[in-house]
């Protein structure tokens, strides 16, 4: 039986550029330039409309909106995983992210912990934004 | 011109809920069509049209179930897997009888989730950012909408597990439910194994094989079959969150559902206010999601359900009876067909140990769709 693997992010044209950021480990936006709405994709703006945004670098801080535990595996390759976090973090910018919690035990983890990102290279080509617990 | 009172529900039929890996969707949905038909006294020739909702893992084609019913439709249509789409279908039933396109539909959904597991709502294979980062099934959507709740505004386990509690009491009442033999208690719930933190087996809906089919038609021609039709009142859906991924806006849905245009169309389109339901079927897909739809239509202020709920407001004879059959959490899961097949059993009176005394009218909602891909809140309003 082959090795299951995790998945890797999908990467599509509208958002090769955050993507290709990651990679350089900086975390980047696309920015509406009217409303200032931020996405991780080049997209319309959703908030107003506009269809002119550019690409700016990020804080990589923030602090954890919401977050849930896995103590169940919905995937084969999670299950020595378990249990693991999954959370949304808020950046100082204003974008939420899906990402993972590492660097602190699972219990300790709370909505409005102060964060900062980190880059774990879990291919030679992919690299995935996930976050760690920072002094205030 | 309203649709109100102007479409009935005249068939319900529902097959056995549980382990039933003998026969596939396709044929549990013919089952359910049938089992409709007789009980509204309907001659397959009458039904000429369908709109059909696959369960998780497909299985039905367009008219496999219909021909094996007998029916020959003109309309076929099908709607995506969420639990906000059997309200959806009432509309668009509406909708099709209201231009002419049919006079009578058959709405059917047949799941076999669990003689034979697959699809579900994440893709399994191939490149997904949710997946690599874990991230699989509602749930997870369920769990950080409690998390945020707790945060917020204090919510206890004991509060959620207080909706277990009161659905698995009807449940242990309804001779039909997947759990009528099985009494669960506090204890119970609170040394559940977690299934995604912080919400545990008991905050999870069933997942079970089964097939329910329910015919609508004009109230003119309602009158002319067996059982006293059900009544649309009205109707309403909200895809309020208008975001395809990625925007921050897609957070709201953490801090509680909206539905606010659903409500507004539905009493609107009734003439009623929220003190004229008798019983509410609200979707329970997890115990979260019926206490966060309780703030969302009013019933109880912000902050407040997990009170509400806790004071045994939901029960039979509390202020809100809601829920009588034990519905998602312990009678069967049938996505949002579920509330709604329970809504059309308490109008005609069937609801048995759990018939709601002289209720007159019910509202029913659904809920579709996760945090990141858009999501919608429905309902629709029943009288007898």
């Amino acid at each position: 039986m082959p090795d299951i693997k995790k998945q890797l992010p999908l990467v599509t044209a509208s958002n090769q550029t955050f993507w290709d950021a990651v990679k350089r480990h900086e975390l980047a936006a696309f920015k509406c330039q009217d409303c200032g709405a931020l996405y991780v994709a080049e997209v319309d703006c959703v908030a107003c409309g506009s269809q002119q945004g550019e690409w700016v670098k990020l804080s990589g801080r923030g602090e954890v909106f919401t977050f849930c535990i896995y103590h169940q595996p919905f995937h084969p390759a999670w299950q020595d995983a378990i249990p693991y976090n999954v959370a949304y973090v808020k950046l100082a910018e204003g974008l939420v992210l899906m990402t993972n919690i590492v660097g602190c035990d699972n219990k300790d983890i709370h909505i409005g912990m102060p964060v900062e990102v980190v880059f774990e290279d879990v291919t030679a080509e992919v690299t995935l934004p996930k976050f760690k617990p920072v002094e205030k | 011109m309203t649709i109100k009172d102007k479409y009935a529900f005249v068939g319900v039929g529902l097959t056995k809920l549980g382990k039933v890996p003998d026969f596939t969707p396709e044929e549990l949905a013919s089952q359910a069509i049938k089992l409709a038909l007789a009980d509204a006294g309907m001659k397959p020739s009458e039904v000429d049209g369908c709109i059909y909702q696959q369960g998780m893992g497909g299985g039905l084609s367009d008219a496999g179930p219909l021909l094996q019913a007998g029916i020959h439709a003109s309309m076929i249509w099908q709607v995506a897997s969420l639990g906000s789409y059997a309200n959806v279908m009432v509309a668009m039933a509406i909708s099709a009888m209201e231009s002419g396109l049919c006079h009578t539909v058959v709405l059917t959904h047949a799941s076999s989730a669990a003689s034979r597991r697959g699809g579900g709502m994440m893709p399994m294979m191939g490149n997904s950012t949710p997946g690599a980062y874990g991230w699989y099934g509602p749930g997870a959507t369920a769990a950080c909408i409690a998390q945020r709740y707790m945060h917020n505004y204090g919510l206890k386990r004991e509060q959620l597990g207080s909706i277990a509690l009161t659905l698995r009491e009807y449940a242990n009442k309804r001779p039909d439910a997947i759990m009528h033999d099985r009494k669960i208690t506090m204890d119970d719930y609170l040394s559940a194994r977690m299934i995604v933190e912080p919400l545990c087996l008991y905050d999870f809906c069933l997942v079970n094989d089964g097939a329910v089919a329910l015919i609508i038609t004009s109230a003119e021609r309602a009158r002319s079959y067996k059982k006293k039709p059900v009544y649309v009142m009205g109707s309403g859906i909200d895809h309020s969150l208008r975001v395809a991924g990625n925007s921050s806006e897609a957070i709201h849905h953490f801090d509680g559902f909206i539905a606010d245009r659903a409500k507004e169309q539905a009493f609107k389109t009734a003439g009623i206010t929220l003190k004229d339901i008798d019983v509410a079927e609200i979707y329970d897909a997890f115990t979260i999601f019926l206490l966060s739809q309780l703030e969302s239509y009013g019933i109880c202020k912000k902050g407040e359900a997990g009170a509400f709920v806790a004071d045994g407001n939901l029960k039979l004879n509390g202020s809100f009876p809601s829920n009588t059959s034990g519905t998602g959490l312990s009678w069967g899961y049938l996505m949002g067909f579920t509330q709604l097949t329970e809504g059309i059993r308490q109008m005609r009176g069937e609801g048995g140990a759990c018939q709601v005394k002289d209720a007159e009218i019910c509202l029913v909602t659904g809920l579709g769709g996760m945090v990141d891909n858009g999501s919608a809140a429905t309902c629709t309003i029943l009288r007898r």
